[in-house]
């Protein structure tokens, strides 16, 4: 289907080394801290203690009288300016700094501006601010209580319950419930982790007075919505603020929302008359920037005595913390949760979920899951694996019995969405044969008589990314479509701009490749520029998986278009009509006669030079896409762990990952992303949570508690493929960044509870750390 | 309330002498940043645990955000951007870019600091001793796997140019 | 945070000795490492400060104290006190209760129940190090009435205050932390 180009074109399929590889291993890379502007000052946020409290009194004197502080924001100042409230990534409001009343530890309350950051970290501790401490509400649960603390007080109705979701069919699923021969149930809780890139968020905001133009440098991964944000907000006009996005190192999320920290920067630059920097400190990251998860899950499965599955109910409490500062699609206050379904064949479902206010940072952010989707993989997995044992089912058998299969697709689920392909049985057989499951069974089988404890975890997941139509997909209003611009230079050379923005996926590379595929001309010769709101084209930006079924699709559009132009600048050149070529990658020949052709190259120099009477000159497109649908990739990973009866750690003994992400730009970067999103899976399953105690103090606030692995626990991982296109995407490709940090966090729980399933253990909830095991241990008598 | 004191130091940096007159206070990471303007090397966290920050001082991979630059005085430091350049790159650098051993390029100076101090300990590591020897170093992007695999070319080169010499 | 810590220690000096130091809170306020009674509301309730110095952060903690129950004859005090840190740095709130006994071989011992719970800076350094500081704060505090029971029984009592009662030293705090973290302790 895909014409095969050259290594030396380097197009879909080849694994060419990454172009922008060269100035990060020189330590070259352009990050936010590292832009410095002729008389940049330092701003540093004064954050609070309490969880929940009334603010007295702010006293800014002592602050400011340190020798080198230029200024001292609070929530009043912004307040006169309209300010203080800022609007969140899903229609609620946050607070930019507080006023009134702080809802969340770390919560922002001042920013102080100085010379240098020493002088701006002193004056932070010179503020001070008299507290009254409120009641704290800490547990979701107790959020609706008729005694709980509404906390709230800037909303109409005055209530703890954000939003009420639920999509399905009710009446139905109740039905089968009540009328299965089998029902099974399980509990699960995804635990707030943290997206914890290892660039922190941080902003340098410069405002030109004599040309008006604010130029902010934003460690963002959508700069043009984060643009057309702050023109909202602030009142500035649009085309005088320029967002740059340069290098970031990581974004998984994290650096979508608008934080607080920026607005005051863009405050303080316009006020104090100097480009002001904020970058925050890890523990500032980790305790009020985006978190992801902290979703309390209930599953119920009905079934027949063989396993054939009839109906889904589900359950949710949503905690979103203080402000509903998601980054969600309008219309899917739960993001694409519905989609937990998963792979399996329902004749009806039914979810609903709760989003309720707690004294916690805010957010709910996607964290490298497109919207929620780890939260319904997870919780299908788990809920398969619960009615595999009730059943007394092999878990691969109970999948196979209820994939969707092949010919069903397009498959329309239960609860809206319309798969565009799939080959869930074809994903799991290849790691079966990888992992070799059958004579896995046989040793856990052997290891059981001995006293020992193994198990194997199965998670068939699918994903559903690529956000999305416009009939369905908005963030704030702005429809989620996204951009390329390509240009091709007299000496066949190219440049290609995008509206999405990379933080470590390798756009650079994948992206010329796209126009190598399309167009022949080398991807080594093709630059790509992403991140500049002043020349890229507009885009919502990279996460969910996005760039490649968005971005990517216009790419390969603009350069059809281009090729398009191409060809008629070639029949000039050759004087033949158009009918008469046909096209290989990199050039146009006469049919019959192949000695007669021309290079895109020399087409390319022709488009300046010696084009037909009446055409434009140049050689340029852009296009901007809106999806048709989303793409679902999918995958079966498989993990293997071995359980110490002394310690309770686990040991992850083998992972098999295959994923199914369509047709593949570099298998190289495919195979580095999964990888990377394997790691985030197995931190999050068994070492990582952000938890509060009951006065509101986070637990897990800097890496000293919030772990993440080192290249000691992390095992080695395998990865395989199998290919089912998307037939709706110009060149069948899904999206794969995502997918491993989908799936995996079920393929390790179903794999510690399958090592104790003969225990009697259902299941365990997140982080199965090793105190958490042992005590399982001890509680069924098997520690040794 | 602090009275900004100076102290004198000097520092040979990548083979460049710098003199300069700083707060005792001052972190090595910021002066190798901001003084020197050096900013391959980077700030990943404030407990000491992520090693984006790491640099060699007198041979030894030492984290710079838990120094003082007036410990630093009279002594010598490599930072990445002493290690290798286009025209003429380091195995280790050679080593990240063919094996794919970076994704966004923030923890790469750090590791590849790290893996310089291993590869000058232990000439031939073996897996274990790669995955140990880096793991002061958080990635978030990559797994580890391809770091290891870029350790192990440069090590190979490294060797097999040893063994020409 | 909350955390339960119970202390004993023994003294030579008779019960009833103890018991006047223990019963009297201006000092007991003035064996605890860091602090000052600042004013007596009444004769139940009094205002202090403590400084508390962890790393780099000093939190002056303002705040009250108030005698729940005295009880004479058993020698038993419980005191109920809360603050807050003057800059807005957090807040803590301890319910001690003290009992004096007398030893059947001579001297007394000073049992100790205290409920301490934390809310702010100090809380997100966890568990252990607020209890390294409380049990640092302890022994000095211990330490601290035993020399004042000296200089009772040598007669020196009421000469004065004694000598400013310095606020634990963070060094020693995060190196006991640390040392503490490999002593095989079970995580709550």
């Amino acid at each position: 289907m895909l014409a095969k180009t050259s290594p030396e074109i380097g197009g879909m399929g080849h694994p060419i080394k990454r172009k922008e590889d060269l100035r990060f291993i020189q330590g070259k890379g352009n990050y936010i801290d590292d832009v410095q502007l002729p008389g940049m000052i330092y701003g540093h946020m004064v954050r609070s203690p309490y969880a929940h409290a009334r603010i007295t009194a702010i006293r800014t004197e002592e602050a400011k009288k340190l020798p080198g502080v230029l200024a001292v924001i609070t929530g009043e100042d912004l307040a006169k300016a309209n300010l203080a409230w800022m609007p969140t990534l899903f229609h609620d409001k946050q607070m930019v700094l507080a006023t009134g009343k702080v809802l969340f530890q770390s919560q922002e309350v001042a920013f102080v501006v100085a010379e240098d950051r020493y002088t701006a970290a002193d004056a932070a501790d010179l503020v001070e601010i008299d507290y009254e401490e409120l009641p704290v509400l800490i547990d979701p649960h107790k959020s609706q209580d008729s005694d709980a603390p509404i906390l709230r007080e800037d909303r109409e109705e005055k209530s703890n319950l954000i939003f009420h979701w639920e999509v399905g069919d009710r009446a139905a699923t109740d039905q089968a419930m009540k009328s299965a021969p089998v029902t099974a149930k399980v509990n699960a809780f995804f635990p707030r982790c943290h997206p914890a890139p290892l660039e922190t968020c941080g902003c340098v905001i410069d405002f030109n007075s004599a040309t008006g133009k604010l130029t902010a440098w934003i460690t963002s991964q959508a700069p043009h919505a984060h643009r057309t944000v702050f023109a909202l907000v602030a009142g500035l006009p649009e085309q005088n603020i320029r967002v740059i996005s340069p290098d970031i190192g990581g974004g998984f999320g994290n650096k979508v929302p608008v934080y607080p920290g920026y607005v005051c920067a863009a405050v303080a630059a316009l006020t104090v008359g100097r480009p002001v920097k904020w970058i925050e400190t890890r523990s500032e990251n980790l305790q009020s920037t985006g978190f992801a998860r902290d979703y309390h899950m209930e599953a119920e499965l009905a079934a027949d005595k063989e396993g054939r599955l009839k109906a889904l109910r589900v359950k949710t409490l949503a905690d979103h913390g203080a402000f509903n500062a998601a980054a969600q699609p309008t219309k899917f206050p739960a993001g694409l949760f519905s989609i937990c379904t998963g792979s399996y064949d329902f004749s009806s479902a039914f979810c609903e979920v709760d989003g309720v206010y707690t004294n916690k940072a805010p957010g709910g952010i996607a964290y490298r899951c497109s919207f929620r989707v780890t939260e319904a993989a997870y919780l299908i997995e788990r809920a398969m694996d619960v009615l595999a044992q009730e059943l007394k089912l092999d878990p691969v058998e109970l999948r196979r019995k209820n994939f969707i299969p092949p010919e069903k697709f397009p498959y329309s689920s239960p609860l809206g969405w319309s798969y565009d392909s799939g080959n869930y049985q074809g994903a799991l057989d290849l790691a079966l044969e990888r992992i070799g499951y059958n004579d896995l069974r046989k040793e856990q089988a052997e290891k059981r008589e001995r006293g020992e404890l193994m198990g194997i975890g199965i998670s068939s997941f699918t994903e559903i990314v690529g956000a999305g139509p416009s009939h369905t997909f908005d963030i704030l209003g702005l429809k989620m479509f996204d951009s390329a611009e390509l240009r091709v230079h007299p000496t066949g050379k190219a440049i290609m701009r995008m509206g999405t923005k990379s933080q470590g996926q390798g756009h650079e590379t994948t992206y010329a490749q796209i126009v190598a595929q399309e167009l022949g001309i080398p991807a080594a010769d093709v630059a790509i520029e992403e991140g500049d709101t002043d020349t890229a084209p507009y885009g919502l930006g990279t996460y969910a998986s996005r760039s490649t079924p968005t971005s990517g699709a216009a790419a390969a559009l603009a350069a059809r278009k281009v090729r398009e132009k191409a060809r008629k600048i070639a029949a000039h050149l050759l004087e033949v009509s158009e009918e008469d070529l046909e096209w290989e990658p990199g050039k146009f020949s006469v049919k019959g006669a192949p000695g007669k052709s021309k290079t895109i190259q020399e087409i390319a120099f022709a488009a300046y030079t010696n084009f037909p009477q009446g055409m434009e000159p140049g050689l340029e497109a852009v296009h901007y896409y809106d999806p048709p649908n989303l793409t679902f990739p999918f995958g079966t990973y498989i993990a293997v762990v071995d359980i110490d009866k002394g310690t309770g750690e686990v040991k992850v003994r083998r992972f098999v990952a295959v994923d199914d992400c369509g047709n593949i730009i570099n298998p190289m970067i495919v195979e580095g992303q999964v990888h990377g999103g394997l790691t985030e899976g197995l931190a999050i399953a068994f070492m990582q949570e952000i938890s509060y105690d009951e006065s509101g103090n986070i637990q897990g606030g800097t890496f000293m508690d919030y772990l993440v692995p080192t290249a000691v626990e992390t095992p080695h991982w395998e990865t395989g493929h199998t290919c089912t296109p998307s037939p709706h995407h110009p060149f069948g490709a899904k999206g794969v960044g995502e997918s491993p940090n989908v799936g995996s966090p079920a393929a390790f729980v179903n794999a510690v509870v399958d090592a104790l399933s003969h225990l009697g253990v259902k299941h365990i909830d997140m982080p199965l750390s090793p105190w958490k095991i042992w005590q399982i241990l001890k509680d069924k008598g098997v520690t040794q | 309330m602090t009275t900004k004191r100076a102290v004198d130091i000097t520092v040979k940096v990548n083979g460049k002498e710098h003199s300069a007159a700083v707060e005792p206070r001052l972190l090595l990471v910021h002066f190798i940043r901001e003084h020197l303007a050096l900013t391959g090397t980077h700030i990943g966290c404030d407990t000491t645990n992520c090693g984006a920050c790491t640099v060699l001082l007198d041979g030894r991979a030492v984290k710079s955000c838990t120094l003082f630059t007036v410990q630093a005085d009279g002594r010598e430091l490599r930072t990445i951007e002493g290690v290798g350049n286009s025209s003429a790159l380091h195995p280790l650098q050679e080593g990240f870019k063919e094996k794919h051993g970076l994704q966004c390029g923030f923890c790469t100076p750090g590791m590849i600091m790290s893996a310089c101090a291993l590869l000058e300990k232990k000439p031939h590591p073996t897996e274990e001793d790669i995955r140990w020897g880096i793991s002061g170093n958080l990635c978030r992007c990559t797994g580890y796997q391809n770091i290891v695999k870029a350790v192990q070319y440069a090590a190979e080169k490294m060797s097999a140019s040893a063994s020409q010499a | 945070m909350a955390i339960k810590i119970e202390k004993s220690f023994q003294a030579p000096e008779p019960a009833a000795d103890v018991w006047k130091i223990l019963s009297d809170p201006r000092s007991v306020a003035s064996c605890v490492p860091g602090a000052q009674v600042t004013e007596a509301v009444d004769e139940k309730t009094y205002r202090g400060v403590i400084k508390v110095k962890l790393g780099p952060t000093l939190t002056d903690y303002k705040g009250q104290a108030h005698i729940e129950r005295l009880d004479d004859q058993n020698r038993e005090i419980e005191i109920v006190g809360k603050g807050q840190d003057v800059r807005g740095k957090g807040s803590a709130s301890m319910k001690m209760t003290g009992k004096v006994r007398e030893l059947p071989a001579g001297g007394s011992e000073v049992i100790t129940i205290s409920e301490l719970n934390v809310v702010g800076i100090l809380a997100q350094m966890g568990n252990r190090m607020i209890q390294e500081v409380a049990n640092q704060m302890f022994e000095q505090f211990t330490k601290n009435l035993r020399q004042r029971l000296q200089q009772q029984a040598s007669g020196a009592v009421g000469s004065g205050p004694p000598e400013e009662v310095k606020p634990i030293d963070a060094g020693s705090v995060a190196v006991s932390a640390v040392r503490g973290l490999f002593k095989s302790k079970p995580k709550e």
